[in-house]
Order: structure tokens, then sequence, then C-alpha cells
């Protein structure tokens, strides 16, 4: 009885119902919504930091990365051949590396110079596909360089113009070289394009002084999931090198992957307080409004556990109508902007670069915690509808009765 | 020592509204006796303490002296929860504007006041049929209260009263929403209910229809009664 009349009162007032059910609604979409938004920005950056900056691991003598010294090369070894030959592996380049600055005639810059060999870098870093301006690698002019689009802002450098990069070579003797641009790129990470620049792998060693050797193996595989075990393997065939997974070369984005749900919950917490303050404040309206009633029910002898049931049971109806259609909603909106991506450089060209996300994110529907956050709004609905139910028990009939 | 027939047996009860400031008697001293199966309206003009008697008697408001014995149970040393779970069990009401609710059907809102006592589906549906046939709404019985007239409600209210087989019923004003036709209809249902079924009345009423309706009239001044006709007969 209690609960029909519950499920009864609470289509009394339809409008005043349907704004709950619509804000529960709401908060259910906002919950799932953020969290799939968070779910498709970390994807986006797995992905980029994978496919696009540093493959799923890399190779370096262990020194190598404390000061970028040149002559801390990869030894010959038969062990890096055998790695390219692994099953899991997909890809591999090497590449040498150095810090430096780059020099023009308005100022100067530090600088990560990248010896690439294009080809490869084309497969496995996907970098003639983030030029905008330019060529890709060719051998029609001397020494080419490719810069970031930050970067040639920030040292007003545009195709065919000449810098100079100045570093230490393996003999510890500074050498600088002329480079002339024949290529801006701009990629999903703003701050790496005001850093790395990309020349010939050859044009970097013979400057270097390192003949064929390299700095930097990096290892593309076919499968994400295989990646702590041939880790470990190719850890074993070159003991004496260090191997670093993606996780340890952009901790950032390790971190940001560990604390998703972290972050999405906070987020959501913010977003529930608004829907609690809603809720209250309509339940209380519903209670207000029906205090005669609820006096008269008291009067003829409903106590006053029953009578706090009632309106819980309100609100738990009122949430087992909008959750539903929240989740129904959530679900629909979110995998149309999954297939359609939501592009935020409408909001700010370097808004989402500038952390190292893609400008368009596709949200992912986050069915792992859609359990949790089902049980969140539930629970919020719930909590909040105890004020007005405990104010409820203070009614005395005689003075609701009078109302 | 009580007799087996009384009902409501009220000694000394006050109620005093603003008592730190200027307080205002709405019942003063009062005594009653009420037995099984008395017809009664309690009259006087308005704010004589009628319904504030009627609510102390009820267990609906607590008195600031005195004791209130309904069949031998002083309801004024109930804890909130145990008078509630008495007034469930013990008395009936009816109010002046019907009070029902208006989610439920007729028969739900006769049938919620068992449900709340607890009893048989079985015993809940003959009861419900008897009750609806007493105060001449069978055909109703499934009918919301806005689909039914003033009188109708009440005689449903009645019913509802009825329902959980208490020892008498309060009724507040019962006709004053009511057309004549309505009323004197409502006052025979009632009449026949406290003749054949010896159901003890108790009515705050200003309406002469129910004060010649009533064998014992008890009047009400500044909360004090001032006249009190006995019975002429008791079932």
């Amino acid at each position: 009885m209690i609960l029909m009349m519950a499920w009864r009162n609470i289509w009394r007032n339809k409008s005043r119902s349907m704004i709950i059910i619509f804000s529960i609604m709401l908060g259910l979409f906002a919950g799932l919504f953020v969290v799939a938004i968070y779910k498709g920005m970390l994807r986006s950056k797995v992905r980029s930091v994978i496919d696009r900056e540093v493959g799923h691991l890399q190779i370096h003598q262990s020194k190598f990365k404390e000061d970028y010294l040149a002559e801390y090369v990869l030894p010959e070894s038969t062990a890096l051949v055998d790695i390219t030959q692994l099953p899991e592996v997909k890809l591999t380049t090497q590449r040498s590396i150095t810090n430096g600055m780059l020099s023009t005639a308005t100022g100067s810059a530090g600088v990560t110079i990248l010896g690439i060999v294009p080809n490869e870098e084309r497969a496995i870093s996907q970098l003639a596909e983030k030029i905008i301006e330019g060529d890709y690698f060719t051998e029609k002019i001397r020494n080419p360089v490719m810069v970031g689009r930050k970067l040639a802002r920030k040292m007003k450098l545009k195709i065919k113009s000449k810098l100079v990069l100045t570093f230490t070579d393996s003999t510890n003797s500074i050498v600088s070289a002329a480079f002339r641009v024949m290529a801006i790129y701009e990629s999903e990470n703003t701050p790496l394009d005001e850093r790395n620049v990309y020349v010939f792998r050859d044009d970097l060693n013979k400057l270097l002084g390192i003949g064929s050797s390299v700095h930097e193996m990096v290892v593309l595989l076919n499968r994400d999931e295989d990646l702590d075990r041939v880790t470990k393997e190719i850890q074993g065939m070159v003991p004496s090198l260090q191997v670093d997974t993606w996780k340890n070369l952009s901790p950032e984005t390790e971190l940001m992957v560990d604390t998703t749900n972290e972050y999405s919950y906070i987020i959501l917490v913010i977003i529930m307080l608004a829907l609690a303050f809603g809720i209250i404040n309509t339940m209380l309206m519903a209670i207000l409004e029906r205090t005669r009633e609820l006096g008269m029910l008291v009067a003829l002898g409903m106590n006053k556990v029953r009578l706090f049931f009632l309106i819980l049971w309100e609100t738990v109806f009122l949430t087992m109508v909008g959750c539903p259609f929240g989740l129904l909603f959530s679900w629909l909106w979110i995998n149309y902007l999954n297939r359609n991506g939501v592009d935020f450089s409408r909001f700010g060209e370097d808004m989402m670069s500038s952390f190292g996300f893609t400008n368009v994110i596709y949200p992912e529907f986050p069915y792992d915690n859609v359990i949790v956050i089902f049980l969140i709004v539930v629970i919020t609905a719930i909590l909040s509808s105890l004020f007005p139910a405990l104010k409820a028990l203070k009614l005395q009939p005689v003075e609701a009765l009078r109302k | 020592m009580m007799k087996n027939d009384t009902v409501i047996d009220a000694h000394n009860i006050s109620k005093i509204y603003n008592p730190e400031t200027i307080p205002v008697f709405a019942v003063n001293d009062v005594h009653l006796h009420l037995n099984r199966g008395e017809f009664t309206a309690l009259v006087g003009p308005s704010g004589s303490g009628k319904t504030t008697l009627l609510n102390l008697i009820g267990g609906l408001d607590r008195p600031d002296t005195g004791n209130i014995l309904i069949n031998n149970i002083d309801i004024t040393k109930l804890s909130a929860n145990k008078l509630i779970t008495f007034r469930l069990n013990h008395i009936g009401f009816v109010f002046q504007s019907f009070n029902l609710i208006p989610v439920l059907t007729a028969r739900e809102n006769v049938e919620m006041i068992m449900h709340l006592q607890k009893s048989q589906r079985m015993d809940r549906d003959t009861r419900i049929k008897q009750l609806f046939e007493e105060v001449q709404l069978s055909d109703k019985i499934d009918s919301r209260p806005s689909q039914l007239s003033g009188g109708q409600q009440q005689r449903v209210a009645v019913a509802r009263a009825l329902a959980s087989k208490p020892q008498f019923v309060l009724a507040d004003e019962p006709t004053a929403n009511l057309d004549s036709k309505s009323a004197s209809n409502l006052l025979d249902i009632m009449a026949k209910l406290n003749t054949e079924e010896h159901i003890t009345f108790l009515f705050s009423t200003h309406d002469q229809r129910v004060i010649d309706r009533a064998r014992r009239v008890i009047t009400l001044v500044d909360g004090k009664i001032v006249s009190d006709t006995l019975p002429t007969s008791t079932a």
C-alpha cells in the first residue's frame, strides 16, 4: 500500500516530478559524459604517446637519459637485430639524439635534435602526417630540418629559413651547423613541438662524430597487451641496456591512466551535489504542499517509520524512472559523439594540445563504470530525500491538520 | 474504577496556549464521561474549544493538565509512537474537509487503515464490502475522491473511520461542508450505525441538524462545559 501510494504520489504534480526525473537523468548523463570524455581523452593521449611520440618501448644506453651525451651510443649487437625479428614487434627505428641550441637572427632556443631515418619515422611516429607546411624530408636541399609550429612562430621561422644548430659532439667539442627549414609540423603535444627538431640521422651523426651509431631504438608492438611480456623478453636480450616502456617515458600519461576513476569521481561528486540540492528543494516543496495530508495520515495511525519510507520511496521511484532514461540518453549521445568526435578546437586552438591531447576527442561510454555511477546517482537521490523525509517526521498531526 | 461500558473518561483536562505570556485556556478543567453507544454533540460558539477538546480526546494533542482514559488506558501517558498505534486501533476520525487521500480510490482509502493494522486480506475484503454497504456507496467503491461528491466523500471518510473497528468515532464538524441532503443522508447513516452497531459518536458541530439528532448535547463556552444534557437513551 505504501509503495502504491508513493508511486501515485509522484504523479500528482507531473511537472514537479518531471523536473526531478530530468535532474536525475541530467545528473546521470553528466556523470557518464564526464567519464566518457575523460576516457576518450586518455585513450587519445595513450595512442598519441605510443603511436606518435615514444612507441611502446625504447632502448638506450643506461646513462644516456641522464645528460644526453653523444658518446652513449647503443653498442653494435646482434640482439638489437633479433629484437626487430620478434613476432610481437611491428616496427622499429633507430635515432640519434642530442640536446643543443637553435639560433636564428632573431634569437635562440634550447632544442632536442632527433636524427631520424625518414621512411622508418613516417611509419613509426607518423611524422609526415603532422606536417602543416612544407615537404617531408627530401634530398633536394642540404641539411634539412623540420621544426614544430610553436617553435617556428617563436623563432619567426618559415619554410627555407636558415637556422644554426649548436651542440657538443662525441669528443665534447662544440659544433655548429647551418640547417634550412623544409617543413613545419604540428602534433597533439605542443610542448614537444616547441622542443623537438628533426634532421637526417646521417647529417646529425656526421656532426656528432659517431659514425653509423645511434642513441635510441624505438619499438612499436602489434598489440598493447604484449607490452609487459615483451619488455621482459627484450630486457633479457639486452641486459646491459635500459629498456623503458611508454609508461616510464611518459609518466604523466601513466599517472593520468591510473587516476582516471579518481578524477572522474571527484567531478561526479560535484555534479551530484548540485543534483542533491535540486532534489532536496523539490521534495521539500512536495512535503510542504502535503503537510495537511501527511498530518492526517499520522492522525489516522500511520507511524513515522511508514511515513518516512513513503517519502523515501517517492524519491526512489523518481530515481528508478529517471535513471533508465538517463542511461539510454547517455548511451545514445555518447555513442553518437564516439563516432563523430567532439572538436575542442572551437574553444581554443591550443586548449587541448597544450596538455598533449588531440583537439578532437572521441568519448567512450564507460561500461565498466556505469554501475558505480548509477549507484552514486541513486544513493545521492536517496540521501537527498532523507532531509525532507526527516522534516515530515517532525509533523505534529494537530498542527498539520490546521494548515 | 470505570464501568465496563465507559469509553471516555476525562478528568480536569486543560489546554493552555501561551502559558508564559498571556495564557489562553482553550480547554479549562473539563470533565467528560462517555459511555459506549452514545451519540453526542459537542456544541458552542467558534473558539469555545470544541475542536481542541476533540483533539485532546483523540490523542492528537496533549493536555497541559488532567488525564484522559480511553478503555481504561491513560492516553496522556503514552509515548508518541504508542499514541499513534492507539489512535489506529481505538479511535476513528471524521474531519470537516473529508481528508481522503486523493491518489487512492474510495476502497483503498478505507483499506489503508486495515493495512496499517496488518489485517488479513480476506478480512479486509469482507469488512470493506460491509462498510461500503453501510455507507451506501458500494457502486462507488473504485472511484477516486475527485470523482465523488462532498457527501459521498464524507461517507467514505465514515467508512474509513470505522475500518479499524474503533471504540468510538470523533467527528469534527462532519456536515459543515455538505448540503442539506448530503448532511441528512450522512446523519442517517451515522445514526443507524450508532443504533444498530452501538458505535459511539462524538461530534463537534454548529449544525442544528446534528444537534437535533444527538441524544446528548454538551455545550462549551470559553473552554468550559456550561451544560450537558444527559442521554435520553443509550443503546
